[in-house]
This record gives structure tokens, C-alpha cells and sequence, in this order.
């Protein structure tokens, strides 16, 4: 028995250890295509930097996913939350002002997709696909078509690669983003609203018979991937130093397919947050390492969705019955 | 005994639109009783259940628990007054531990971070007292098999104090053993002073297990009593409202040429080296412990599973393993064990499901007569006594045995040769199973060659005519079915014998 | 046991997925344009564009890729996946600049967004260089592009004639925040506005967005809420050619009196058929070159003109045979691209 134990502990382990191999293959063929540039710590710092946006996305999405849902809306969410930022700052509030204010808006969203979806009982798909354009109109709306130049704040420090204190190595995005993670990782283990989650995604009626609030939980999910949604916008701000009502159009996908990569499955139930985090990482690893090599885009582009087959087929023959 | 009744419903009614689901239900059951309830499928069960769990609300009459009026209005509702239900269809999220399976909805917590080390005793104990300390809580339950599963519900149930147990045919994908596990476990619940609610199919375990009965019969209570020896054929008899006179019909028929024959079939893991030989005209029961390989070998054969060696011989042609779809075009025909999942869309028609797997009779140049279908459909529906609102209506409305006719229908529409059935009975009432007999009979009374798994001797021994029993993968020699009795078949099938 | 074999498994994908990177790497390096490889002392010369797609920017590719030859300079052509993208175009800069390459030769798709990663690359020692739209920032070595106002005044003056002063006129916008493409507009409504008070112009609020479909249903829209329109001004080739397509659909091309910005293949056979009737061409490869000359004379220390500019043209059915014009409307550059 204990040895089937632990074959099942390896299978689980497995499942980020699928995402991290991917990570190292990709990482070494870049070293050794590109060694001088690509290995290097200043490059390193870019990825991470790099990563920041999607990795925040996907955190909230591996929420979702987990839960047996999609967000469409995120990369409107994105666009949206920092264009609202950009009027704050732009308006001579503190840039902290204009953090809480992307947050919450994101927040609000998801807290909307979660209650058209338990309200009007329409699919996830739809009711995002739905916030996904509206987001989009009310952050061109917002922004008068246009985008919102700020001035000059700490909000522009927040992703840059030689933070204001130089021991802090990497930029204070990226340390919020890493410490959100474990935050979320541990929450989605060891809290009753991770439990539920994963109950849900895993056998929505079940966990309705066990006298779980399923509408209270989704709400609450997509509360969260709007939330994360909203602090990726902010940190756009911080990294294009203008709200831009027309950014990560399509980014739904890309952080879609970090949770993906990363072992989630859209029919709900499992996902991990490392394992979307490596996601994201190998995916901007991969962007990275197509510019220095000076491979064209549409080489990225294959790779990219190449990569995004492999895992899940990998995946599939993993969890094929024994 | 009355002094103590823990529950009761009174003239309990429940319509849905026009149709009366629960025309008045009485129903007393007393602390530390088992009581079994027993009922056709469609006797109303199910809605009762449901009006139990507070899924449901009736729309008359009165239910108390513990001389309190009970009126659940949801799930944790009825589990606060002490109401747990253990349901036919396991309900476990399989991606949750054991442990946060059996908490789910009611989370030790501090501040929102569940603690599990506080629940975890519990639980480990629960798991001794049912005997099932193999199960470790912090195992996902996608891990675990069939019989862990319900063990898990059960412990769910103890875990939450329950004081009234609803059980809905909880060994009906148990083996054997597991059943004698669950019998156990029973009984030492009713010490403790709780209720069961035991809805069962198989009369023989109401007659070994339960104190009481109450038998519904369309949506009414038509009879409750003590259980004593040998009061099975009373219960039939109020079940279905007339005497049954032959529990297994006697359909004459002879035994033709092979038809198909497995030389040393092995699959990925089981089954390993199976051989025999089907003739036209011959029922071949398979009996063996849930797990012993019954299911993959027809998986096996029918091209669903992955074969590793030996070879089918199917009316003189020899292969080592084709495809499903290729299987069903030489003329074989599989009812699933699993109809939820994998044999029925229940998201179809009762016609679309019957007719999916041979559209060809009401297709013109690819386009479908649906008229044709319907009237095919309805045909079925008439020979297998599927109680349904007609054709159109959606098989997921079915209750479980109906669903299981659905399947049934669909295989004699295909009109396969060799066909593979894999529990068709269970979850089944007396009334459909002997109709089932009946058709399994006349089956091969017309030339058809049937395979039957079966986990219920009793029907194998009824309704075959030779039997092979498999043990861990191993097949073993197929003998006529009046070699074989219940006791040396349960022998074998837990010991295993001589290939 | 049965986990190893998975891991094989996984190892075996992964290893095809490596071979398909290495065949592709592999095969960009025989193509030569030079994109990979450091040769001993040579300079390389990162060039940005807004995107990879249009015609303009392989105008610029070639341009670049001229200047690079005769100059002996390597040149690193990298764009972003779309070109309404400023991350990703804020991306490639950064990864340019953790390369490391001797000059950035960059058309910032927004005016403030580029402005961080562009001081950073100076931090890091990295001249920078903006060629055709302009970045809101003091730090860049030059300007080298297109006087966008000047050639929104040059269609308006042809629109304004081809109607005689009268009729009603519309201008389809490119995208928020493209800020050359603005600056066309703005010379267009200025110069209209100036010479022709009497052309009324019916609608100049709407994008067309940044590809041909979108500028294709936005033109469609436009062209049914204006049956009586005379003639259409749009700033680029993707708003032009949409339009133009539109134009097409319902059967109104040649009537209506259509001057776009920039040209392609298409746009010139459209002009000759007199469905486009005035088309206003930069001299995107002229662009290309000479933001690499610049960028390497200031490599070498020359002294260098903050703003170059390279010059507008109108091309009509009647000019467009002219050698020179030729080249500009439909460049040969087969000899510098593949």
C-alpha cells in the first residue's frame, strides 16, 4: 500500500515536474543558441520582470480554472483597471490611491462575471466573453479613446529592473507577484475557500450537496481572478507609464495558456499555482529567447503553440488510468 | 418499538406539473431500526429521497425528526437536523482528499484556514470502525476504487453525527465482501442508536439486514412491517401489485455453432490469458469479485481496452484486437456498467439515445427520418416497458432503471450478434430484472450469443447456461451453470480455482 | 517503473520540440540576413518597428538592411507580434537591450509607453533612435521620419481639387495613441478646414483599427451611414485598403474619391484602375536607411541633425509611371529582403 502511496505522491509531482522540465529544455536551448546573452543575470531580471503581467493574470485564472470556470474578461480587466489608475494619477492622486482603485475595479468586473453567471446561469465562457468586450468599451470610454498619460510617480519604479533600493534585486512588482503566489497556493490548499473551489470545479453537485455555497464561491472566484486582473493592470501602468485603454488585447490566452502549461484542466478540478507560474515563466522565457536569438516571430508563435499541445497531451498520458 | 420513532412522514405529497411523483407517503422509522424501503423503479424513491435530503419541498403533509417538525429546505439543512443521505451515484469530488471530502461544507476553520490535524482523529478513527484503516484521509479520492468510495460516504456520514441514515442501493457496486463489510458497519450504526433508511433492490439483503420495510408502489406507502424469514415474496408481490410466480423465466433454447472464441486474451494489466468459447444461442455468465477483470475483459474484446496478447476469433476470423466502431460493424453490441458516464447520453432523447447506434434504417442520402425514429423508438420503449413520457423526452429524467432499459433498448436495436453485458441489472428493480431475464433469454433463444457479468449469483446462476469465474485477472474454465451453486461460486470467485 | 516510462515520454516530446526550436534557429541563420551570429569588431544595429506585417515596415527592413551592407553593420530586425501591441513592443526593447546591441533604431508604437524602456537602453549605454513616429523624450539621438503634418496638408489639397472645393468629405482614423498617424489627420482637417471652407466633412471620429479587417467593417459602416459622400481621407495603408475594399463591396469605388497614406501592391493596382485617387507616400525605405546611417555616424562620432526629414509625395493615376515615383509606390526589394 505505502508503495502506492507513493507512486501516487510521484505521479502528483509529476504534474509540476512535467511544466518544469518544459522550462529547463527551453531555457537550455536558448543557452546554448544564445549562451553570452541569454545566460546572464541582467537578462534573467528581464524575463522575470517580463513575466510579472501574465503571472499575476494567472494566478486569479488558476483559480477559475480550478473551479471549473474560463475568464475571457481579463485582458479587457487588464486594460481597464489601468487605464482608471492612469486617471487617478493623471488627477494628483497618490499612486496608492490609484492601486486600490485598480483593484477594486477588476474586483467589481469579476464580481459581475460571477454573479451573471450564477444569476442568469449562463456559461462562464459567455458571460466573460461578454465583460471581455464591455471592459474593453468602458476603458476606451474612460479614456476618451485614448490613452491616459501620467505623470512622472513611484508607480513607474514598480517594474523597473534596478529597484529604488538596490538589496531589493528585483523590481517590487515581481516580489509582490512571488509572494502573492505563495499566498494563493497556500489559500487554494488550506482554506475553506480553496477546498470549496476545487470541490466545485471537481463535482459541482457534489459540492452542492454538501451544503457549499456554490453561487458564493463562484462569485468569490471570479472576484479573485478580477481582483489579480486589476493589480496586473496597475502594474501595466507602471510598466508602459501610460493607461492604455487598447493593451493585452488577446492576453486572456496567454495567461489561459500559463494555466494550461502548467498542468490546469479546463474541465475543473485540478491546476496548481507553481505549475502556472512556470507556465508563465516558460512562456515569456520563450519570447525572450526568440528575440535574442533573432528568430522570427512566427517562430515564437508555433513554439508557443506547440508547447501549449505538448503539455496538455503529456498531461493526458499521465493521467491515463493505470 | 413506537415509542421511539425518529422519523416520520405523513401523507407526504409531491407533484411535479401534472404528474404525481409522492401521492402519500407514510413513513415511521424508530431509532437503532434498520428500515428498508422497497420499491419499482419509478415507485417514487428517488423523490422521496430528495424530499428527505430538503432537495425538494413537498407540497402536502407533515415530516418530524425526533418529534420536531422537519421541513429541510436544503441540503445542510437536513444534515443540521441530523439527515445524511448516502446516495446510489457516488457524490464525491474526486480531486479533494478523503479528509476534505468527508468536511466538505462543514470545514474546521480559523479565520478561514481550514485545520485539518483537528478532524483528522476523527476521521482515522471512522475509518477503523468501519475497517478501512488502508484508507489513508490525505489520498484524493480520483485514487481510490468503487468500494473505498462508498466507504468514504459512509464515513462522511458518521463523522457528521448523523442520526438518521439514508442509504440508497449502497451495494450495488460493492463485491461481495465490501457488502459484508457494509452489513457490519449497519449494524454497528444501529447500536449506536441510529436510524437507517435502506433502499434496496436485492430482497435477500432486506431480509438479512432490516428490521422493518415499508414498500411504495406509485408514489404510495402500500404496505410496512416487520421483516421476518422468508417475507421476500410478499414484498415482490406489494412491489408490483400481483403475485410473481417465476423470478427467472425459463426460455427454451439451443446451443449452436462457436461464434466467438478469446485464445489468451490479456490486457494492460487484467484481464491475463483469458480463453473461451461463445456459441449462438448461449448465455456465458462471468461471475467474479468487483475488480477481478469481468469489465476489462469486455472492454478488451470489445475494443476499448488496449490489448497486450492473444487473440478474438469472430465467426472464423482471427485478430488480436480491432477497434470499437470496427467491433460493432462485425456485429457486436456492449452495455456498459458505468450508464452514467460512459453508456448513455443523458443529455439525448430516449430515441436518440436507442437508435445511435444504428442510424442507417431512417437515414436517406445522410439525412434522418425522425418520424421513423420516434415510431422505432417508441416500439422499444413499448417492448422494454420504459416508463417515460415518449421518445422525446430526455433520458437524464429517467429514473436509473429506466436509463438502463434506455441502454437495453439500444442494443436490441443495434441487433448485434455477440452481445457483452456488463451489470445490466443493477440498480434495477425485480419487475424490469425479470423483464431483463426474459429478453436475455429470448436473445439467444433467437441465435444471439450473450455474455453476462454479474456481481448477483442468483441471476447468473438463473439465467446462464455455462459460467466461468474470474479471480485477479484469471479466467477460469467455463462449467454448465448447473454444476455450479451459489456457495462454490463465491468460493471460487474469492479464492480463485482451477483454470 | 511505469513512472520512469512516463518520464521518458515527457523527455521524448520535449526532445522533438527541442529539434523543431534548433531547426527553426538553424534555419534563420542560413538565411543571412544577418539576425544571429556576433562577428568579430562588427557593430550590430537592433531596428524596431511597430510590426512585421505591413508593407511599410518591409520597406524599412530593406532600407535597414541596405545601410547595413554597404555600411558594414549587422542589422537586428525584431518586432512585436501585433502592431497595436506596446508591451510586447516594450518587451522587445528590453530584451534587445539585455542582448546587447550597439544602437536601437526604434518606431515606438506610443509616444510615452517606449519612453522607459528608451532610457533605460541609454543607461545601459545604448544610443537610441527613433525613426517614423515620434516618442515623447529628449534622450533620443535623432528623428528621423516622414513631416506627418505636411502629408495630411498633401491630401487635403488633393482631395479639396479632385472635388472642386465642394461635397462631402469623411476621414477615416487609424487607432488611439498612434501619434504620426494623428498628426496626418490633424494636417488633414487643418489644411481642409483652411483651403476648402466649403467641403463639409461629415465624420472624423472614427478608428479604423489597427488591421485591414477591422479598418474593412469600420469603412462599411461609415459608407452606409453616408450614401451622399464625395470623398474619403484615411491615414495609412491598412485604413486605405480596407476602405478601399469597402469601397468595393458596395460598388462604389471610383465614385467616391478615395486618398490614402501609403501604398502596397494592391493600392498601386487600384490607383491605375482609378479606384484610389490620390495615394501620399513616405519613403519608408529612405527611413530605414537613413536611421541606420545616423544611428552609426553618431557611433562614430559625427555630429548628427535631431530631426531628418525624409520627405512626402503625392502619387496620382498620372505620375505614377515616373521612374522615381515608381520605386516609392512599389519598391523591388527583392534584392534586400528574401
Amino acid at each position: 500500500m505505502s508503495d502506492l502511496a507513493k507512486r501516487l505522491d510521484l505521479n502528483r509531482a509529476l504534474s509540476v515536474l512535467g511544466p518544469f522540465i518544459g522550462l529547463i529544455l527551453v531555457m537550455g536551448l536558448f543557452a546554448v543558441l544564445a549562451p553570452d546573452r541569454f545566460v546572464s543575470a541582467y537578462n534573467l531580471k528581464t524575463i522575470v520582470t517580463q513575466t510579472v503581467i501574465v503571472a499575476l493574470g494567472a494566478i486569479g485564472m488558476t483559480w477559475v480554472i480550478i473551479g471549473g470556470g474560463i475568464d475571457l474578461s481579463v485582458g479587457s480587466v487588464i486594460a481597464l483597471s489601468s487605464v482608471a489608475a492612469a486617471l487617478f494619477v493623471r488627477d494628483g492622486y497618490s499612486p496608492a490611491i490609484a492601486i486600490v482603485v485598480g483593484v477594486v475595479v477588476g474586483a467589481s468586473v469579476g464580481a459581475l462575471n460571477g454573479a451573471l453567471i450564477t444569476g442568469l446561469r449562463v456559461v462562464p465562457f459567455i458571460v466573460t466573453l461578454g465583460t471581455m468586450l464591455m471592459a474593453r468599451g468602458v476603458a476606451k470610454w474612460l479614456g476618451d479613446e485614448q490613452k491616459v498619460d501620467v505623470p512622472e510617480t513611484w508607480l513607474d519604479t514598480v517594474m523597473s529592473k534596478n529597484p529604488d533600493p538596490s538589496w531589493l534585486v528585483l523590481s517590487p512588482g515581481v516580489w509582490t507577484t512571488l509572494i502573492l503566489a505563495v499566498v494563493m497556493a497556500f489559500a487554494l490548499r488550506r482554506t475553506v475557500i480553496g477546498t470549496h473551489t476545487i470541490a466545485v470545479g471537481s463535482n459541482e453537485d457534489t459540492a452542492r450537496l454538501c451544503g457549499v455555497r456554490v453561487s458564493r464561491v463562484k462569485i468569490i472566484l471570479y472576484g479573485i481572478a478580477g481582483s489579480f486582473a486589476g493589480l496586473a493592470g496597475v502594474m501595466q501602468l507602471g510598466r508602459l507609464t501610460v493607461g492604455d485603454p487598447t493593451t493585452a488585447i488577446g492576453l486572456e490566452l496567454d495567461i489561459i495558456a500559463a494555466v494550461v502549461i502548467g498542468g490546469g484542466s479546463l474541465s475543473g478540478g485540478r491546476g496548481s499555482i507553481l505549475g502556472s507560474m512556470i507556465g508563465a515563466f516558460l512562456m515569456a522565457v520563450l519570447a525572450n529567447g526568440c528575440t535574442l536569438t533573432g528568430v522570427p516571430n512566427y517562430v515564437r508563435e508555433i513554439l508557443t503553440g506547440a508547447i501549449i499541445i505538448a503539455a496538455v497531451a503529456v498531461d493526458g498520458l499521465r493521467q491515463r488510468p493505470r | 418499538m413506537s415509542t421511539s420513532a425518529l422519523l416520520t412522514m405523513r401523507a407526504v405529497e409531491k407533484r411535479f406539473g401534472g404528474v404525481t411523483a409522492l401521492g402519500g407517503v407514510d413513513l415511521t422509522v424508530n431509532a437503532g431500526e434498520v428500515h428498508a424501503l422497497v420499491g419499482e423503479n419509478g415507485a417514487g424513491k428517488s423523490t422521496l429521497m430528495k424530499v428527505l435530503s430538503g432537495a425538494h419541498r413537498p407540497d402536502a403533509g407533515a415530516m418530524t425528526v425526533a418529534g420536531a417538525a422537519y421541513a429541510p429546505t436544503s441540503p445542510q439543512g437536513a444534515r443540521a437536523a441530523g439527515v445524511a443521505m448516502i446516495y446510489q451515484e457516488l457524490n464525491l469530488a474526486p480531486d479533494l482528499t478523503v479528509e476534505d471530502n468527508v468536511m466538505l461544507g462543514r470545514e474546521t476553520q480559523r479565520l478561514g484556514v481550514v485545520r485539518r490535524r483537528e478532524d483528522r482523529g476523527r476521521i482515522e478513527e471512522a475509518l477503523a470502525f468501519l475497517g478501512h484503516e488502508d484508507i489513508s484521509p490525505r489520498r484524493p479520492v480520483r485514487d481510490l476504487g468503487p468500494g473505498q468510495r462508498q466507504v468514504v460516504e459512509i464515513v462522511r456520514a458518521l463523522v457528521g453525527d448523523a442520526r438518521v441514515v439514508v442509504m440508497d442501493e449502497p451495494t450495488s457496486s460493492l463485491s461481495r465482501r465490501d457488502a459484508g463489510h457494509l452489513f457490519d458497519v449497519v449494524r454497528r450504526l444501529v447500536k449506536r442508536g441510529v436510524a437507517i433508511i435502506y433502499i434496496s433492490h436485492f430482497l435477500e439483503e432486506v431480509e438479512e439486514l432490516a428490521d422493518r420495510y415499508t414498500v411504495l408502489r406509485d408514489g404510495k406507502t402500500v404496505g410496512t412491517g416487520d421483516v421476518v424469514p422468508g417475507v421476500a415474496p410478499r414484498l415482490v408481490e406489494l412491489m408490483v401489485g400481483r403475485p410473481v410466480t417465476e423470478v427467472f423465466p425459463v426460455v427454451p433454447r439451443e446451443r449452436g455453432d462457436a461464434l466467438l472464441q478469446v485464445d489468451g486474451l490479456s490486457g494492460r494489466v487484467r484481464p491475463s490469458g483469458a480463453s473461451f468459447t461463445l456459441h449462438r444461442g448461449e448465455v456465458l455468465g462471468i461471475a467474479g469479485l468487483v475488480g477481478a477483470g469481468r469489465t476489462e475483459l469486455l472492454r478488451a474484446i470489445f475494443g476499448l481496452d488496449p490489448i497486450r496478447g492473444g487473440t478474438v476469433t469472430f465467426a472464423g476470423v482471427s485478430d488480436g484486437g480491432r477497434s470499437a466502431p470496427h467491433r460493432v460493424a462485425q456485429g457486436f453490441g456492449m452495455l456498459s456498467e458505468d450508464r452514467k458516464e460512459e453508456g448513455l447520453a443523458t443529455s439525448l432523447t430516449i430515441a436518440q439515445n436507442a437508435t445511435l447506434s444504428r442510424l442507417e434504417p431512417f437515414s436517406r442520402f445522410g439525412i434522418l427520418d425522425l418520424t421513423a425514429r420516434d415510431r422505432r423508438a417508441a416500439e422499444l420503449i413499448e417492448r422494454l416497458s420504459i416508463r417515460s413520457a415518449g421518445p422525446r423526452q430526455t433520458t437524464g429524467d429517467l429514473s436509473g432503471g429506466n436509463q438502463q432499459k434506455v441502454a437495453f433498448a439500444r442494443l436490441l436495436h443495434q441487433d448485434a450478434d455477440v452481445i457483452l453485458l456488463d451489470e445490466p441489472t443493477r440498480g434495477v428493480d425485480v419487475g424490469s430484472k425479470v423483464e431483463m431475464y426474459r429478453l436475455i433469454g429470448e436473445l439467444a433463444a433467437s441465435g444471439k450469443a450473450v455474455l453476462f457479468v454479474s456481481s448477483y449469483i442468483p441471476e447468473l446462476l438463473g439465467v446462464c447456461d455455462r459460467i466461468a469465474v474470474m479471480h485477479r485477472g484469471v479466467l477460469s474454465k467455463p462449467r454448465p451453470a448447473k454444476d455450479w451453486d451459489e456457495t462454490s461460486l463465491l468460493d471460487e470467485a474469492t479464492r480463485g480455482g482451477t483454470p | 517503473m511505469n513512472v520512469m516510462r512516463k518520464n521518458l515520454t515527457i523527455s521524448g516530446l520535449w526532445g522533438a520540440l527541442l529539434l523543431s526550436g534548433l531547426w527553426a534557429g538553424g534555419c534563420d541563420c542560413s538565411e543571412g540576413d544577418g539576425a544571429s551570429g556576433e562577428g568579430d569588431g562588427m557593430r550590430t544595429i537592433a531596428v524596431i518597428p511597430k510590426g512585421t506585417t505591413h508593407e511599410f515596415w518591409k520597406s524599412i527592413h530593406a532600407g535597414a538592411i541596405k545601410a547595413g551592407r554597404e555600411l558594414s553593420v549587422e542589422i537586428l530586425w525584431q518586432g512585436p507580434l501585433r502592431e497595436d501591441d506596446r508591451s510586447d513592443q516594450v518587451r522587445v526593447v528590453e530584451d534587445v537591450i539585455s542582448r546587447g546591441v550597439d544602437a536601437i533604431v526604434l518606431a515606438p508604437l506610443d509616444d510615452a509607453a517606449l519612453v522607459p524602456p528608451a532610457r533605460e537602453a541609454v543607461a545601459e549605454g545604448i544610443p537610441v533612435l527613433i525613426i517614423d513616429s515620434d516618442l515623447d523624450w529628449d534622450g533620443r539621438v535623432s528623428f528621423v521620419a516622414t513631416d506627418n503634418m505636411e502629408g495630411g496638408r498633401l491630401a487635403a489639397r488633393r482631395l479639396g481639387e479632385l472635388l472642386g472645393g465642394e461635397g462631402k468629405v469623411l476621414m477615416m482614423r487609424y487607432q488611439e495613441g498612434s501619434a504620426s498617424t494623428m498628426r496626418r489627420e490633424e494636417g488633414f482637417l487643418e489644411a481642409m478646414r483652411a483651403d476648402f471652407p466649403n467641403i463639409e466633412l461629415v465624420s472624423t471620429n472614427q478608428y479604423g483599427g489597427a488591421t485591414t479587417e477591422s479598418a474593412f467593417a469600420t469603412g462599411e459602416g461609415l459608407l452606409v451611414s453616408h450614401e451622399d459622400l464625395d470623398g474619403i481621407f484615411t491615414p495609412n495603408e491598412s485604413t486605405t485598403f480596407g476602405m478601399l475594399r469597402a469601397l468595393r463591396d458596395a460598388d462604389r469605388a471610383g465614385t467616391v474619391k478615395l486618398v490614402g497614406f501609403d501604398s502596397s501592391a494592391s493600392l498601386a493596382r487600384a490607383l491605375s484602375e482609378g479606384h484610389v485617387h490620390g495615394l501620399v507616400l513616405q519613403q519608408p525605405f529612405r527611413m530605414g536607411e537613413l536611421g541606420v546611417r545616423t544611428a552609426v555616424a553618431h557611433l562614430e562620432g559625427r555630429e548628427v541633425d535631431a530631426r531628418i526629414d525624409t520627405g512626402v509625395t503625392v502619387v496620382t493615376v498620372d505620375n505614377m509611371d515616373d521612374p522615381e515615383i515608381r520605386d516609392l509606390l512599389v519598391p523591388d526589394l527583392s534584392e534586400w529582403l528574401d
